[in-house]
């Protein structure tokens, strides 16, 4: 077992994808997933540039982090309106309150 | 000057969508004005394009190492398909001033038909297989949103979605193509796959061969996929005309004719698209006998016409294709205004109500009968020559039995012209309709596109050049005028095809009061439901649902739970990998 | 040895901030320590050498979303719930091991392995190698914020409230013409 940067910051990264999932799973609040979906992105970034990083192409790590960092912004925004949306609609943020709404 | 061209042939009509879809529905006028001028100013860019064409890449963007090029190459095939969307394109629009005057949401009208005419361009001349997947979407996007057009109409909807359910079907077979083309030479280009099929291992070929022959079935509406253009009749007319006979439907046999030098040698790839033309060709063609809806029987002429069209390129006759396509969009255009103008101003699309209405409406008696000729393919019209091509490609190359099912396809089809020539505008009045003759912008398109069905053909000679010139991996039987002229007078398979025309109009004429009377005879209700296509459309339909209410069981609507099934296939997917490691 | 100690600090510091954001009862401290982690991976990245993705980061991950979030905040109102979750805690927290498990034996020797020498600019990557990702991006945020507006807006709703409020003048008008064409009689 070595440690070098790289796999400690690799341990991070699982850290933080664990945490993601983990409140993923157990969150009911619809505005709370939307965050929690971010810090799994955030995993994700760092992921991508430390594989750059290691196959010694980083700027193929830093383009593709760059263009989710896009999208997954683009999808923070939309899920936020939509969030609150179903807010003004529905009264409501809890998921199971929601789920079983029908029509 | 090429590349600027194809910018503004494929920028204009994209940006007057944009502006179109600006307008407010207040001025009509206004509209009407803006939508003429860009289709206009596309159609003359087209035009002016075609001596510019050349089998050099025009225009090339570079998308990165990754994806290629997106090229666009204005050969001979591209800019004819590109003048006859951008013309007939302009001519629709023309055409609508009169036909949609006083329609509600003219802005949503226009945007689509203009993007619809810029996508079409862009399909035909894009050198890159994904973004002609690209372009092609957007055709079928547009000819969904035009079908659909009239909304509050469920008929409407239900055509547009069924029109573009069968057209992704054949999308997926497009994407499913130029993504093994692309795994294979590591290039979406064009050129790259006509250039290199012949090394690429046969067994991928195939499956491009074959997947490139579903996207042109479902985009031409050939057989086992023709159930979708009757049913998109519910469109406005100039949509009609200008998506579902003109131009979109063309494309499925623009794939082919492009690809064909590619695909020959692909172990039963040309039979196979012999026999969808035959097959298409002979069963709408018995179909359109009995229609009694005026746009119908049109359409079903559409998927027969096309059906010859397949046909010739399943025997080899790449240029005869290409001809009768140049040749029906014109006159099918023309047949499908004047039914427009007929429709618009009766008031009803069922010819059983019709009759006698020739007199009321002479100038669209005159012009409909013109294109009925053609139709028919009697001398000296532009379809007469086409299809004379095709058949002798199909005598010379082809086998004997698929000849002699495109005779008598050839009969039918003067005998269902006849017919509905004869019950529409001659006869006896069935209903006292108050019609009129065309207005002022009817009467323009109507009349310019009359001219072409008289004229087209004179310009064999130089689209025969252009195609040899400009297509370097086709050998195009090249022939000018007077050579055409010679060969198709002095061959016995003109004077057969003749006879046979001849025959079709005879047995009308004979029997044209059983003919043209409501039967419920065995062929009246066999064609009604399509041969049983629609049957089995259905039955597709339904299974799907049943196996997705199936499948949905699974679906809690609970998020959390679905999080849950992600994670778990994921789970499964990362001790798969390490397992097989 | 040093540097491999600011990445240990760095990224227990990233999960802790991770982790309360998760577990705290209202959203405004949540969306806080959010930031926190964006501004924590932030310096990550800029310690692996990836300065331009970075700034991004830092700009968009710890300023834009965190803006947008205290603005939705604001506008439904921090309302403190903190249901049971609908999942049986113990399956999420075997599933989240299992999976953290199974990622980090796959990556592990790869991240063992020294790094190789390269350096490919990012620039010429973006706009050469991918320039069709820049133009999907560019799709991409334009679809966002027309799907954003179309979400936001109660523009359609304000067209049509006039016109019922129309309809029903007329129907109440023609209504009280019929009554008081009734009452005579």
């Amino acid at each position: 077992m070595t440690l070098n940067s790289l796999n400690v910051v690799l341990f991070g990264v699982i850290l933080l994808l664990a945490v993601g999932f983990y409140g993923l799973l157990i969150t009911r609040n619809l505005i709370k997933i939307v965050l929690v979906l971010q810090v799994l992105v955030k995993a994700v970034v760092i992921a991508l540039v430390l594989a750059g990083k290691q196959s010694g192409n980083l700027g193929l790590g830093q383009s593709i982090a760059a263009t989710v960092i896009v999208a997954d912004t683009v999808v923070a925004v939309v899920a936020l309106a939509l969030a609150v949306q179903v807010r003004r609609h529905t009264g409501t943020l809890d998921l199971s309150k929601i789920s079983t709404l029908r029509g | 000057m090429a590349g600027i061209l194809i910018g503004l042939v494929i920028g204009l009509p994209w940006l007057g969508a944009l502006v179109l879809w600006q307008t407010r529905d207040e001025n009509p006028r206004l509209q009407h004005t803006l939508a003429v001028a860009f289709s206009i100013a596309a159609g003359v860019a087209s035009l002016a394009l075609i001596p510019f064409a050349s089998a050099e890449t025009a225009i090339s963007i570079p998308m990165g190492h990754y994806f290629g090029e997106l090229t666009f190459t204005a050969d001979g095939l591209a800019v004819a398909l590109t003048a006859i969307a951008c013309v007939i394109g302009s001519l629709a629009v023309i055409f609508s001033v009169d036909y949609m005057q006083g329609e509600e949401q003219l802005s949503r009208y226009y945007a689509f038909v203009l993007l619809f005419i810029g996508a079409m361009a862009g399909l035909v001349l894009s050198g890159n297989l994904l973004f002609m997947f690209f372009f092609w979407e957007i055709t079928a996007l547009c000819s969904y949103a035009l079908i659909s057009f009239y909304n509050d109409d469920p008929k409407a909807v239900a055509g547009g979605i069924k029109a573009l359910i069968i057209t992704q079907v054949g999308g997926v077979g497009l994407l499913a193509g130029a993504l093994t083309t692309y795994a294979v030479l590591g290039s979406y280009q064009v050129s790259d796959l006509l250039a290199k099929a012949e090394t690429m291992p046969a067994g991928l070929l195939t499956l491009i061969a074959f997947g490139f022959l579903i996207a042109a079935a479902a985009k031409s509406a050939q057989f086992p996929f023709h159930t979708w253009l009757p049913d998109a009749m519910e469109a406005p007319t100039p949509i009609s005309a200008l998506i579902h006979a003109a131009t979109m439907v063309n494309a499925g046999v623009y794939l082919l004719a492009r690809f064909y030098p590619a695909f020959q040698h692909v172990a039963g790839w040309t039979l196979a698209v012999t026999i969808v033309g035959l097959v298409s060709a002979l069963i709408t063609a018995f179909m359109a006998l009995t229609a009694t809806d005026l746009k119908r029987a049109l359409a079903y002429s559409t998927v027969s016409q096309l059906g010859y069209m397949v046909y010739a390129i399943g025997v080899g006759g790449v240029f005869a294709s290409q001809f009768h396509l140049l040749s029906h969009a014109v006159f099918k255009a023309l047949l499908f205004l004047s039914a427009g103008a007929v429709i618009h101003s009766a008031g009803t699309r069922d010819m059983r109500r019709m009759g006698a209405l020739g007199k009321q409406m002479p100038f669209v008696r005159n012009v409909f009968i013109l294109g009925a000729l053609a139709l028919a393919g009697l001398p000296i019209l532009n379809g007469f020559w086409s299809k004379e091509l095709i058949l002798e490609a199909g005598l010379s190359e082809g086998p004997l039995w698929a000849y002699v099912g495109m005779l008598l396809g050839a009969g039918m089809t003067a005998f269902y012209t006849l017919r509905m020539t004869w019950i529409v505008f001659f006869g006896e009045a069935r209903e006292s309709l108050h019609v009129h003759d065309a207005g002022k912008a009817m009467k323009v398109s109507l009349g310019l596109l009359a001219l072409g069905t008289l004229t087209t053909w004179l310009l064999a000679g130089p689209f025969g050049e252009m195609l040899d010139e400009t297509l370097p991996f086709h050998s195009i039987h090249n022939l000018n005028l007077s050579e055409l002229a010679n060969e198709i007078f002095t061959a016995p398979a003109t004077y057969v095809a003749l006879a046979m025309v001849a025959l079709g109009l005879a047995i009308f004429w004979l029997f044209r009061k059983q003919a043209t009377a409501k039967s419920e005879a065995w062929m009246d209700i066999l064609s009604r439901e399509s041969f049983g296509f629609d049957w089995l459309n259905g039955q597709v339909a339904e299974r799907t649902v049943q196996f997705a209410s199936v499948l949905q069981k699974t679906q809690t609507g609970v998020l959390s739970w679905n999080v849950v099934g992600i994670l778990g296939a994921l789970l499964a997917v990362l001790i798969f990998l390490v397992w097989s490691a | 040895m040093i540097e491999i100690l600011y990445y240990l600090l760095l990224s227990l510091g990233a999960a802790f901030c991770a982790y309360r954001a998760m577990i705290s009862r209202h959203l405004l401290p949540s969306a806080l320590y959010l930031a926190c982690v964006s501004a924590l991976s932030t310096v990550i990245l800029y310690m692996l050498g990836a300065y331009e993705v970075a700034v991004i980061e830092l700009s968009v991950g710890a300023g834009l979303v965190t803006v947008l979030l205290v603005y939705a905040l604001s506008v439904v109102g921090d309302d403190s719930f903190d249901p049971a979750s609908i999942i049986p805690k113990p399956l999420a927290f075997l599933l989240v091991a299992a999976i953290a498990v199974m990622v980090g034996w796959m990556a592990y020797p790869l991240a063992s392995q020294p790094a190789v020498n390269g350096e490919v600019l990012l620039a010429d990557v973006l706009w050469k190698h991918r320039a069709l990702d820049v133009w999907v991006q560019v799709a991409l945020i334009f679809s966002g914020v027309l799907g954003v507006l179309g979400l936001l807006s109660e523009k359609v709703q304000r067209e049509e409230m006039p016109k019922h409020e129309n309809q029903t003048a007329v129907e109440n008008e023609a209504i009280s013409i019929q009554m008081e064409q009734e009452i005579p009689v």
